[in-house]
């Protein structure tokens, strides 16, 4: 029985989402971890629009919610939680941020609010980028340090207490690498107006 | 009228602790709150919307859907950001 | 040897002899410093044959490996030893100017073993240990005796006990600073029980750094952030932590007259809006901190720091004593005869109210706050009433035949925040390594003030995973040893750079926050050691079945069995509040079994 509050943050956030474009109808994924429970959306689920059997309830250990292939991202969500403190795990594809991803290996913000909040996103990569053990380790590891990451071509993991925390990192990524991609096109000199801004990418 | 509660330093930015505001939901109570005292709305609002850290309080219970409508012997309760041991 | 000093200084006082010896660098990269290393160290020294009260006790005085570095709030330090009011393993921490000396008098780890014969003091001046007779300062309270002993600052720091420590009463603190205490569960007593009156320190180290670069940034960072968050920069600096006075009471978490209510008419009258107008003098900081939380209040008989949220409630509200300047004159009293205001309080809230039932003979009665003074100097002196009080609340009630009127969880007792108001709070208590305590993981940033994010604060579901991770949080930071205050705008992850930065060793944000839970499990297994059991993990009856008949938590009781059902999983404990092998395996904890 998943409380009727976890099920509407759900809601929120997956509408929140999807009407900023960072995801696309049926791809993406929320988690919440529950003591060694782990709630997640059903795979084919639309973050838009979910209805309560979309959520799936499973053990941390391993997935023993009665449905197959709750969700292809299941084994890092579970990994996720294994390996880091995160409490809450937002998943989607924030289109600028996976673009910035394609070329190089660390996202380092030049907007204000990025530069308190985030400093640095790493980029990581696997080859495939979905479903597999490889992957989740990987992103789990590099979620360790850092509290949003990208995986390359694929889109954002993020982590924290709760759904909008993590949901907070995300869309602060993508109105970063947004600003980024604005102040590439206006092509002008930067004036920098951040003292240790050069140390970012060492955070 | 609801009563509105004012904690910190928000009081001395009011000049009192409590008032008595119209509103039929908390956010309009919060706007008429700020109409009538502008340096109140520069620490609780950030353009229009409440800041983070602000609480509010509906007879005691943390409200942050400004839609909550309001009754008349409701008590509305505005705290800054403030933090303790 | 940057960091850590890495040196231990070993103080044995039936002799008046001390050796020192190397620290195990494994042990520190595994445990850090602070509460963890103390932890990890009274496991092998102190069993469970020994009474916290013998000579067989130890005193352990860590810092961590930031300490006196400079870093924002690097001036906290830790004593760790077997509680005698509680019998677990206790951490007390404090602020002030003593541990940034005692870094740089050398030293990692200062072990206070034995007994002393006579009344003695010891002095500690880098390599130089000189033990005084203290025949003469028997007897003093801490105030004078501070001053006496040279309290400068920057340069010559004082810690010591009073009399409630000198009389071994069982919530007896440690006083260093003059005003700053090691205060929850009776430190102070172990302390006397030893002779042990003072130890002074001066020291002439400076506290090496490894990578300054990254140091820099990440103090700059800090200052940056701390300035940007306005609890840190303007609520703390303004009102002090008294300002949760009226929060806590405005949502019905406020603890009134021995947990029988969860309002207070008077919370007002007692409020951070209150002292800020009225009794204020200015703020003040302890070394190297840019927030000042800290009071100097005034009123017309004592001028003094403090007083601290919940040195107010204990005396105020939990008492229903509505008048200020007797609150602020009785926590400064407690200062002076070195007692833990929380237990001090709530223990005499609880002497009131078995009084007001007739169970117990005495006149003392709730809202007296001309009783107040009497009681406490009668506590600390163990005379008249205060014989029954010294030893805290669950002697006292269980004395007179009702100790479910202690409220108390494993015999500390608890703080302002009334857990019928917080769910996630009844929780913490129930399962705080020390007893009833909210410094080991507090939800009032989640559950109140909506730190990160607010949640629900009567929803169940799910609550245990935020009480685990505040509390392995909470664990990491009382080893680095930072104050916590700083994590209201600064997030966990800074912390884990600047470790990095100073020690050279790579700590990723998970890698510190696992320090964090090998310290919780570790202080598990001790009390399991120590005969502690899942019955233990409880709450007075009154907040399991007694709901508050009004208020915003009107209705509400704890639901403490399915929290912590769902909390054992969370940790991967089995069902009976034991750390499984499984569990101490990934923690590296499996060979002290």
């Amino acid at each position: 029985m998943i409380d009727q509050r976890i099920y509407e943050m759900f809601c929120d956030i997956g509408r929140d989402l999807y009407t900023a474009n960072m995801i696309s109808s049926h791809g993406g994924n929320l988690s919440v971890r529950l003591g060694d429970r782990v709630v997640i959306k059903r795979r084919g689920a639309m973050l838009g629009n979910l209805k309560p059997n979309d959520l799936i309830e499973t053990r941390l250990e391993k997935n023993d919610s009665g449905v197959a292939l709750a969700s292809t991202e299941l084994l890092a969500h579970r990994t996720i939680y294994k390996m880091t403190p995160a409490l809450a795990i937002v998943h989607c594809h924030p289109r600028m941020a996976i673009a910035f991803s394609l070329s190089r290996d660390e996202i380092v913000p030049v907007d204000n609010e990025a530069s308190y909040l985030l400093k640095k996103i790493p980029v990581v990569t696997e080859e495939f980028a979905s479903g597999t053990p490889e992957m989740a380790n990987k992103v789990a590891t590099a979620l360790q340090n850092y509290k949003i990451i990208m995986l390359r071509g694929h889109g954002s993991f993020a982590t924290g207490q709760t759904l909008d925390e993590a949901f907070f990192w995300t869309s602060t990524l993508e109105e970063a690498c947004q600003i980024a991609f604005y102040a590439k096109l206006l092509n002008e000199p930067f004036i920098e107006y951040r003292k240790m801004s050069e140390s970012y990418n060492k955070f | 009228m609801p009563l509105v509660k004012l904690y910190a330093n928000l009081r001395k930015l009011a000049g009192t602790k409590e008032l008595p505001i119209t509103g039929a939901t908390i956010g309009a109570v919060v706007n008429e709150l700020v109409k009538r005292n502008p340096p109140v709305g520069e620490v609780i609002l950030e353009n229009g919307k409440l800041r983070q850290y602000i609480v509010v309080t509906l007879n005691g219970h943390n409200t942050i859907d400004l839609e909550t409508p309001v009754t008349e012997q409701d008590i509305v309760a505005i705290f800054p950001p403030i933090a303790g041991g | 040897m940057a960091g850590w000093s890495e040196k231990i200084l070993d103080i044995d006082l039936n002799t008046q002899t001390y050796k020192t010896y190397p620290l195990d660098m494994e042990m520190a990269h595994l445990f850090i410093g602070g509460r963890g290393l103390g932890a990890r160290l009274l496991w092998d020294m102190v069993g469970p044959e020994v009474d916290p009260l013998s000579p067989e006790n130890v005193l352990i005085f860590t810092n961590g490996p930031l300490t006196g570095t400079g870093y924002q709030t690097s001036n906290r330090f830790s004593v760790t030893t077997k509680s005698p009011l509680t019998g677990t393993v206790l951490d007390a921490n404090s602020g002030g100017f003593w541990g940034m000396q005692f870094k740089k008098a050398g030293y990692d780890v200062m072990i206070i073993r034995g007994k002393s014969e006579k009344p003695i003091w010891i002095e500690i001046k880098n390599d130089a240990i000189t033990f005084h007779d203290a025949s003469e300062l028997w007897g003093m309270r801490v105030f004078a005796l501070t001053q006496k002993l040279g309290q400068n600052n920057n340069k010559r720091n004082v810690l010591c006990i009073g009399p409630a420590g000198e009389n071994l009463s069982r919530i007896a603190a440690i006083m260093n600073d003059r005003e700053r205490a090691l205060a929850r569960g009776g430190p102070g007593a172990v302390m006397g029980s030893k002779n042990l009156k003072a130890i002074v320190i001066e020291g002439k180290d400076r506290p090496e750094i490894e990578d300054r670069e990254r140091f820099k940034f990440m103090l700059y960072e800090t200052r940056k952030l701390l300035a940007a968050s306005p609890l840190t920069s303007q609520a703390l600096p303004e009102f002090g932590t008294v300002v949760m006075m009226n929060i806590v009471n405005n949502i019905g978490a406020l603890a009134t007259r021995n947990h029988q209510q969860t309002q207070f008419e008077g919370a007002e009258a007692i409020s951070g809006e209150e002292l800020t107008e009225k009794y204020l003098v200015k703020n003040s900081s302890c070394w190297a901190c840019p927030i000042g939380c800290t009071r100097i209040s005034r009123t017309e008989k004592v001028e003094g720091e403090g007083p601290e949220f919940e040195s107010t409630w204990a005396f105020g509200a939990q008492c229903g004593i509505d008048n200020l300047p007797t609150i602020i004159e009785a926590n400064t009293l407690c200062n002076d005869l070195g007692l833990d205001t929380i237990s001090t309080g709530s223990t005499i809230a609880c002497a009131m109210e078995l009084s007001e039932k007739g169970y117990m003979d005495s006149d003392l009665r709730f809202g007296r706050a001309d009783q107040l003074a009497p009681v406490i100097e009668a506590m600390a002196y163990r005379q008249d009433v205060g014989s029954d009080l010294a030893d805290g609340s669950l002697r006292l009630a269980t004395k007179y035949g009702h100790p479910e009127l202690s409220m108390s969880a494993k015999g500390l007792e608890m703080p302002a925040y009334d857990p019928r108001g917080m769910q996630g709070q009844g929780l913490l208590y129930a399962t705080s390594n020390r007893g009833g305590c909210h410094m080991r993981g507090n939800m009032l940033g989640p559950e109140v003030l909506g730190l990160p994010k607010l949640i629900d604060r009567f929803q169940v579901q799910g609550k245990s995973s935020f009480v685990i991770l505040h509390q392995n949080s909470n664990a990491a930071i009382d080893s680095l040893v930072l104050c916590k205050f700083t994590n209201l705008g600064v997030a966990d992850e800074y912390f884990a750079r600047v470790l990095s930065a100073v020690t050279g060793i790579q700590y990723s944000t998970g890698d510190m926050i696992k320090v964090g839970e090998r310290v919780w499990n570790l202080e598990r297994l001790y009390n399991l050691r120590e005969g502690f059991t899942r019955k233990d993990d409880t709450l007075p009856p009154r907040l399991l079945n007694e709901a508050p008949t009004d208020g915003p938590s009107q209705g509400w009781v704890v639901q403490l069995e399915p929290m912590l059902k769902e909390y054992y999983r969370g940790r991967v404990w089995d069902e009976n509040g034991v750390p499984t092998p499984k569990k101490l395996a990934e923690l590296g904890l499996a060979n002290l079994m």
